[in-house]
C-alpha cells in the first residue's frame, strides 16, 4: 500500500442521540498481535460491554474481519467508531445496523437426553425452529449445532432450557452486507 | 533504571575494529534520517546496545534525571519546534516511567517517538529482570505503540513510527525494541516513503475543501460571527492563514489554551482566550455569537462547560482534521474533516473583502474594558502589598518582549501564565492543556530551550509542580540548559485552595504546602536563583535571571489566598461564572 495514498474519513457528522439498541459492527483489521486489544481496549474505555465479538481471516492475505454485537446509544456508538476508525491498524468500520446485512450465530449444545418418544419430538422440534442439527446422538450424549441468528437461537434455547440444557457455547455473531461492497468507512447517519 | 545484572546479556564487543550494523546502530541512522538531533534518555540495562553505539551519531543526548523528566522534554522539543521529539527509556520502571509524558502528548496532539528496551526475545513472557509489557500499557495512551520482534524490521519500524507521529492529528509513539534485537546484525535498508505500511493511517485528504463554500455563506450571513482557534491551526501551521481570513471576514478570533500564539494577542481582531478561567468579554462573545467556527479544537469542557448552555444563540461550525472529535462534545450544525491550514486557505479563496462589523467588535471592546478592569491588578500589589501573580507574569512578558518560550505548568500558575504574558506568536506558550500535567513546565522547557534556542525560554511553575520534577535541575545544569524558572510560590497547592475556599465551603485540606527553601536548594545544585516578596523587587531579579549564562531560578512569594478568576464551576457553563472582581 502506498504511504501517500490518502484515506479519507467519511462519517457523517451528526448530533448525539439518545436510541440504545444493538449494533452489529464490521471491522476490517490489519492482522497482526495487538489488534484485538485496540479494538476492545477502546470500547472498554468507552465502557461499553461487547455482547459478542469474532475475528477470523478474510480473502484478503494479512487482513481479518472482526464482527462485533455491542449495545449502546446511537450517537456515542458512531464516535466510538469514528475514533476505531482511527487506530492504525484498523482499515475499515461498517455499522451493518442500518443497512441490509446478513448476520448468523453458531450454537453448540448438549442436552439431556429425551425421556421417551414424545420428548425426542418436541426436542427435535425445537432445533428445526433454529436450523439445528444433533450431531452425535448415538453415542448416548445428546450434542447439536444451531446455526441462525442471534434472535433464533436465544429462542431456541428459550424452548430447550426446560427440556434439559447441560452446555452452551455460543461462537458469537458474524455479519456480512447484502449490498454492493463499500471500500469506504460507513457508520450511519443519523440524520436519514 | 541501571541495572547490571543481565540474564543472556551479550558478553562486552571487543576492541572494535569492523562495527557490524546492529539493530541498534539501525535504530541511532533512522534518527538521524528523521531529523533528531537532540535525544532525552536514560540508560538501562536493556537499552545500552544503542548507548554503546550513539557516539558514532551526530545526535546530542540528554541525560534527565527521571523518565517522566525525559518524555516532556521530547515533548517540549516537539512543541517548540514544530519537529518530533525522542525520548529513550529502558525497560520495566524505565518505559513505565515513561507514560505520563505519552499521555500528556496524546492528549495534546504532539508527535513524539519513544524507544523502549525490552528483555531479550527468548526471555519476553517470562518475568525476566525489569521486564514489563510496555506495548500493553502504553496502548491506549498512544498513537501506535509496537514491538520490534526481528532486526531486519527495525528500518522500517523507526520510519513508520516516524510517520504515524507526525502525520494527520499528530501523536505519540512507542517502539519497544527486545534487547538482542538491538544486537543482532540487519542489512535491511531504510524503506522509502512509498515503502511503508501503514494502510490503516487516516490521512487527511489535501487541497481545496469545497466543504468552505457553505462556511462562506454561513460567514456572510452571519451579524456576531467568532471563531474559536485551537491548537491543529498551529500544528497545521496556518496562523498567517488565521490572520487573513479573519481580516478579510472581519470576524473576531477567540482561543483556547494551547491555541494561543494563534494570533498576536494585541491584534484588533484576537479577542482572547476563552473558557473556565478564559476572559469574561471572551466567554460572554461565544455565548451571544450567532455562529461559531471552532477551528482545529475540540470543544472540551474546559471550553464549554455545561454543553446543553454552550453557545445557544450560535450555529455551530466544526472543523478538524480528526472526524471523531466532530459532533463528540457539542451539538455540531457544520462539520468539516480537513486540515485546519487547507479550510482556512479554502475560505480565504472564497471570501470578499467583509464591511467592518463595528456594532458587534464594539460591544466586545465593551465587555472587555469590564473583563480587563476586573481582574487585573496592574500595581502589582494584590492585597497588603503582597506580590500578585497576575503582575509577575506581566512583568515576565514585558521584560522578554513577548517574545520568549513560555512553558507553564499545571493550576493557577497555568492560567495566570495564559491570562497574562502577551502572546504574540505561535509555538511560545506549551502547557499541558489537555491531560493536565503537574510537573511538565521544568522538563518540557528543557526540551524548548534546546529545540528553540535562538530565543529565550521560562518556565512559570507553582511550587506544588516544581516539586514534581525538581529533578531536572540536574539536568539543567549539567547540560547548562537557559531556562529561567518562575516560581510562583503560595506555599499551596493553589487551585486545590482555591477549589476548597469556593466548592467545599473552606474544607481545605492537603492544600498546604511544605517545600524547601528554593534559594538555597539551587545554591545546592549551582544555579543562581532570586526571591521576589514585593512588587517593587519583581522587575529587579526578572533581570539578574536574564543574565545567568545557563538556568536560573526565581521564587516569587504570594498570597496564598489570591485566586484565578473568572472561574465556571464544575457543572456550570460560560454563562455561569464567578467573578472575583478586583479585591
Amino acid at each position: 500500500m502506498m504511504a501517500t495514498a490518502p484515506r479519507r474519513q467519511t462519517l457523517p457528522a451528526g448530533e448525539p442521540d439518545a436510541e440504545h439498541r444493538r449494533h452489529v459492527v464490521s471491522a476490517l483489521v490489519v492482522d497482526r498481535p495487538g489488534t484485538l486489544n485496540r479494538v476492545s481496549g477502546l470500547l472498554r474505555a468507552r465502557s461499553f460491554n461487547i455482547e459478542s465479538l469474532t475475528v477470523g481471516t478474510t480473502h484478503e492475505p494479512g487482513k481479518s474481519r472482526m464482527t462485533i454485537a455491542i449495545r449502546g446509544d446511537d450517537g456515542h456508538l458512531r464516535q466510538v467508531l469514528a475514533q476505531l476508525e482511527r487506530v492504525i491498524d484498523v482499515l475499515e468500520v461498517h455499522d451493518l445496523t442500518t443497512v441490509p446485512h446478513v448476520e448468523l450465530e453458531l450454537a453448540l449444545v448438549e442436552l439431556e437426553p429425551p425421556d421417551g418418544a414424545n420428548g425426542e419430538a418436541r426436542l427435535r422440534a425445537a432445533l428445526d425452529a433454529a436450523g439445528g442439527q444433533l450431531i452425535t446422538p448415538a453415542d448416548g450424549s445428546w450434542r447439536a449445532r444451531l446455526t441462525a441468528t442471534p434472535t433464533e437461537i436465544d429462542r431456541a434455547l428459550e424452548a430447550l432450557r426446560p427440556l434439559g440444557l447441560r452446555r452452551l457455547v455460543r461462537a458469537g455473531a458474524v455479519a456480512m452486507t447484502t449490498t454492493a461492497q463499500t471500500t469506504s468507512t460507513e457508520i450511519g447517519d443519523p440524520r436519514e | 533504571m541501571t541495572a547490571l545484572r543481565l540474564p543472556d546479556d551479550q558478553p562486552p564487543s571487543p576492541a572494535r575494529t569492523v562495527a557490524p550494523r546492529i539493530g541498534a546502530r539501525a535504530v541511532c541512522e533512522a534518527l538521524v534520517r528523521e531529523g533528531a538531533t537532540t535525544i532525552f534518555g536514560y540508560p538501562g540495562g536493556t537499552v545500552l546496545p544503542i548507548y554503546d553505539v550513539l557516539r558514532e551519531f551526530p545526535l546530542r543526548h540528554i541525560l534527565v534525571r527521571h523518565e517522566q523528566g525525559g518524555a516532556h522534554a521530547a515533548d517540549g522539543f516537539s512543541r517548540a519546534t514544530g519537529g518530533v521529539g525522542v525520548a529513550i527509556a529502558t525497560s520495566g520502571p524505565g518505559a513505565i516511567n515513561l507514560v505520563t509524558g505519552l499521555a500528556t502528548a496524546m492528549m495534546d496532539s504532539v508527535p513524539m517517538v519513544a524507544i523502549t528496551g525490552n528483555v531479550p526475545r527468548a526471555l519476553l513472557g517470562k518475568d525476566a529482570f525489569q521486564e514489563t509489557d510496555i506495548v500493553g500499557i502504553a496502548l491506549p495512551v498512544t498513537k501506535y505503540a509496537t514491538v520490534v520482534m526481528d532486526p531486519d524490521e527495525v528500518p522500517l519500524a523507526m520510519a513508520e513510527a516516524f510517520e504515524i507521529a507526525r502525520s494527520g492529528r499528530p501523536g505519540p509513539v512507542l517502539l519497544d525494541f527486545p534487547k538482542d534485537v538491538l544486537q543482532i546484525e540487519t542489512s535491511a535498508p531504510h524503506p522509502e516513503p512509498h515503502e511503508l505500511r501503514l494502510p490503516g493511517l487516516l490521512r487527511p485528504v489535501r487541497g481545496d475543501v469545497p466543504e468552505a463554500d457553505e462556511l462562506a455563506e454561513l460567514i456572510a450571513r452571519a451579524e456576531r460571527p467568532l471563531i474559536l482557534a485551537g491548537h491543529g491551526v498551529q500544528i497545521a501551521d496556518a496562523t498567517e492563514l488565521l490572520r487573513q481570513v479573519a481580516e478579510r471576514s472581519e470576524v473576531p478570533v477567540a482561543h483556547t489554551l494551547l491555541g494561543i500564539g494563534n494570533m498576536d494577542e494585541t491584534h484588533r481582531l484576537s479577542a482572547g482566550y476563552a473558557g473556565m478561567h478564559g476572559w469574561m468579554h471572551v466567554n460572554k462573545a461565544i455565548q451571544q455569537c450567532d455562529l461559531l467556527i471552532g477551528i482545529g479544537c475540540r470543544y472540551d469542557d474546559r471550553i464549554t462547560g455545561k454543553t446543553s448552555t454552550f453557545a445557544p444563540r450560535a450555529t455551530i461550525v466544526h472543523v478538524d482534521v480528526d472526524r471523531s472529535e466532530i459532533g463528540k462534545n457539542v451539538r455540531t450544525d457544520l462539520g468539516i474533516v480537513a486540515d485546519a491550514g487547507d479550510l482556512l486557505a479554502a475560505l480565504l479563496r472564497r471570501l470578499p473583502q467583509s464591511e467592518p462589523r463595528t456594532a458587534w467588535l464594539e460591544q466586545i471592546a465593551e465587555w472587555r474594558v469590564v473583563s480587563e478592569a476586573r481582574s487585573w491588578h496592574g500595581s502589582g500589589a494584590w492585597r497588603e502589598g503582597r506580590l500578585s501573580a497576575d503582575y509577575v507574569v506581566d512583568r515576565i512578558g514585558e521584560a522578554t518582549n513577548h517574545a520568549a518560550t513560555l512553558v507553564s505548568d499545571v493550576g493557577q500558575n497555568q492560567m495566570w501564565a495564559a491570562r497574562y504574558f502577551g502572546f504574540r506568536k505561535p509555538f511560545h506558550h506549551l502547557s499541558s492543556g489537555g491531560l493536565g500535567t503537574m510537573g511538565y513546565a521544568v522538563p518540557a522547557a528543557m526540551g524548548a530551550a534546546l529545540g528553540a534556542p535562538e530565543r529565550e525560554t521560562w518556565a512559570v511553575v507553582g511550587d506544588g509542580g516544581f516539586q514534581m520534577t525538581m529533578q531536572e535541575l540536574a539536568t539543567l545544569v549539567q547540560d547548562q540548559i537557559p531556562v529561567r524558572i518562575a516560581v510562583l510560590n503560595n506555599h499551596r497547592l493553589g487551585m486545590i485552595r482555591q477549589w476548597q475556599e469556593i466548592i467545599y465551603d473552606e474544607n481545605y485540606h492537603s492544600a498546604e504546602l511544605l517545600g524547601p527553601d528554593l534559594v538555597r536548594l539551587c545554591e545546592a545544585y549551582g544555579i543562581p536563583a532570586w526571591r521576589a516578596t514585593k512588587p517593587d523587587e519583581v522587575d529587579g531579579v526578572i533581570a539578574e535571571a536574564r543574565k545567568a549564562p545557563g538556568p536560573a531560578l526565581i521564587d516569587f512569594h504570594l498570597d496564598e489566598a489570591q485566586n484565578v478568576y473568572p472561574m465556571m464551576l464544575p457543572g456550570k457553563g460560560l454563562s455561569d461564572m464567578v467573578e472575583g472582581g478586583a479585591e
